[in-house]
């Protein structure tokens, strides 16, 4: 049993790191309808100068600024590209991506690991002297939590302001937005910064939490995104008391439960990806089937 | 609406509430679990009815890594320390996903496994951080330099697959006396493959070569980088131990053997593959040098801490028979007395 909730508490904790970059597809995705592949690079960006820093001694708490920071830079690059020099929605974002992957091993150098001896948001004293008592793995998850839940406040609030509710406005009617007499472009860019300083956010927490940066670490985050916000959404379709960001924690939350599931099942190493996309496939067919208020909680 | 909402948040938190309570527990158990550890330890090893419980995380499937994996469950035999009952083995593979290396490595700390065996790189790293929390001894192999990934301190160690470079370039003059132009294709991304190019660039000029590198950040740019290097008129290509180029190592030998260019391998399994000829470790070898520094570890002969990582210290030399005749390359006897046979009949 102690086994059992060791394993919940870290595949938790692996849902918990990830909906931050989930977070960041949902706004491209389902409320600007922009199919954002900046996600593959702005990922790795977070870690690597995650990285670099914190084997330069930076304080960890400090790295999640950087990271938000380098993270709205490669939204803009995308959103410029896309809104001033008029390039298409999906060729901006695999432009800033490419640029990306050389960029971030000039940051970092090459791959890089973070030694034990280094603080993280996960052991530094101000995180030690809230959550000392536990274990690190415990430490991991209540940290992971935490930010999650900020993070989560902060952005219902945001899209309830006037401005995130321009954004909503640009995903559902443009011309919309037009008459009110605001710049779509400008929106487009700003959701675009917010979603990858989320991402890049993302790269950091997870770079902290693995202790590592490497130049392929952001391959299939796009997909990873897509997933847990589209699982998350299906299943909660029909609770329509369950925000959007609620949903796509617990997407990202089911789809790290089916990676481990399918470790679990103990059947040939090479099938893990089969099982995984029948759990998947089974998760969003049992949304599909759910009547609403049937399932109070998931 | 919000009423429901909350009610799941606070069962959230209720949860990781009980979780924390609960870890206190676990870490008194762990305290203990420490401070008898040495003793457990020697009368662990009197008493073989405990099983060691060994997870093996494995990158991708790969020849080389399954060559590695092989290895090490023989060398854990072999240590003379073990026999098959005394460890149960618990393998996983990666598919080459970082994500899902993580979580394999977090779920072998949640099986409380004795030791982690994890080969290349990224799963070393993975199951290092993963093991943090209860200080499980990591065993690592297929790295090409552990202390560029800090893995050379702590509760880990390892063998190390660094190439015999000299030895390669030794082998490719003897075989090629006119070559003057050696190609290579490499992933910029991987440090192994980086490193290697640094030392055969600084090592070339004493066999009188020069090296023509291209570096790729994709697979699918491999084939599109040898073409680049033939129009080039490279005379021979030397791979390194880098995973993509190996990876699609069967659509590069149909470019080069239509333009009639040897390529030398860096490991055996290449050979057998079509490379001409190789100078460069058995990762079989390095598997079983890897599982008898487990062995050690395990039973509490000794610690990862007063266990340096090893290197390979012999190579071998593969030929391709079959392949060099193609090539119209003929081997001097002395090679041949020495070299293994690797091609698959």
């Amino acid at each position: 049993m102690g086994n059992f909730l060791e394993l919940l508490t870290s595949t938790l904790t692996q849902g918990f790191l990830y909906a931050l970059l989930a977070y960041g597809i949902y706004i491209t995705y389902k409320i600007l309808d922009f199919p954002d592949l900046t996600v593959d690079g702005s990922f790795p960006l977070g870690a690597a100068v995650t990285a670099v820093l914190l084997t330069h001694g930076a304080n960890p708490y400090l790295t999640l600024l950087a990271a938000v920071a380098v993270g709205a830079l490669a939204g803009l690059a995308t959103g410029l590209i896309h809104v001033c020099l008029k390039v298409r929605d999906l060729l901006a974002g695999i432009i800033t991506t490419t640029a990306l992957f050389s960029l971030n091993l000039q940051i970092a150098g090459s791959n890089l690991t973070v030694e034990r001896a280094v603080e993280t948001i996960f052991t530094a004293p101000p995180t030690m002297a809230l959550f000392g008592g536990m274990t690190l793995l415990y430490r991991k998850l209540i940290v992971s939590f935490l930010l999650v839940l900020l993070l989560k406040l902060l952005l219902d609030l945001y899209f309830k302001t006037k401005n995130g509710l321009l954004l909503r406005a640009v995903g559902d009617n443009e011309t919309l937005v037009t008459t009110l007499a605001k710049n779509k472009g400008t929106v487009k860019i700003l959701g675009l910064v917010i979603a990858n300083a989320l991402v890049a956010l993302s790269g950091c927490v997870v770079c902290q939490e693995q202790r590592s940066f490497s130049a392929t670490m952001g391959t299939g985050q796009m997909v990873f995104g897509l997933a847990a916000v589209i699982i998350g959404t299906t299943v909660f379709r029909k609770l329509s008391f369950v925000k959007g960001t609620t949903a796509v924690v617990a997407g990202s939350v089911l789809y790290k439960g089916c990676i481990q599931l399918a470790i679990l099942a103990g059947l040939p190493a090479n099938l893990l990806k089969l099982i995984t996309a029948v759990l998947f496939l089974v998760i969003l067919i049992l949304g599909n089937l759910q009547k609403s208020g049937v399932k109070q909680h998931a | 609406m919000k009423k429901i909402l909350s009610v799941l948040l606070t069962a959230i938190l209720v949860f990781s509430l009980a979780a924390c309570g609960s870890s206190s527990e676990n870490e008194e158990t762990s305290s203990e679990a420490e401070t008898s550890a040495e003793t457990v330890s020697e009368s662990e090893a009197e008493t073989p009815s405990a099983k060691y419980l060994i997870g093996i995380c494995q990158y991708g499937e790969h020849a080389s890594l399954d060559n590695c994996r092989e290895g090490f469950l023989q060398g854990l035999i072999d240590s003379g320390l073990l026999t098959e009952d005394d460890f149960e083995i618990d393998y996983q593979n990666a598919g080459f996903d970082d994500a899902v290396t993580t979580q394999i490595a977090q779920s072998f700390s949640a099986e409380n496994v004795t030791l982690m065996c994890a080969i290349a790189t990224p799963a070393a790293t993975a199951c290092y951080a993963a093991a943090e929390d209860k200080d499980i001894p990591v065993i690592f192999t297929a790295i090409t330099d552990p202390a560029a990934a800090k893995l050379d301190s702590g509760n880990v160690t390892g063998t190390s697959d660094k190439l015999p470079v000299e030895a390669q370039l030794d082998l490719i003059r003897t075989l090629q006396p006119d070559a003057d132009v050696i190609g290579i294709v490499y992933t910029s991304s991987e440090p192994n493959s980086v490193s290697a190019i640094a030392e055969y660039e600084a090592k070339a000029v004493d066999y009188g070569f020069t090296i023509e590198s291209i570096g790729v950040t994709a697979q699918s740019e491999v084939t599109q980088a040898v073409d680049t290097l033939i129009s080039k008129g490279v005379d021979c290509f030397s791979n390194l131990t880098d995973n993509n180029v190996v990876g699609v190592l069967a659509a590069m030998l149909e470019k080069t053997n239509e333009a009639n260019i040897p390529v030398y391998g860096s490991e055996v399994e290449q050979v057998k593959l079509g490379c001409v000829a190789a100078a460069g470790i058995d990762y079989y070898q390095l598997g079983i040098q890897t599982g008898i520094m487990a062995a050690k570890v395990l039973t509490g002969e000794t610690t990862c801490e007063n266990l340096p990582f090893e290197t390979i210290s012999e190579y071998g030399i593969y030929v391709n028979s079959a392949a060099l005749s193609e090539m119209n390359i003929t081997v001097p006897e002395e090679i041949m007395q020495k070299a293994v046979e690797a091609s698959e009949a």
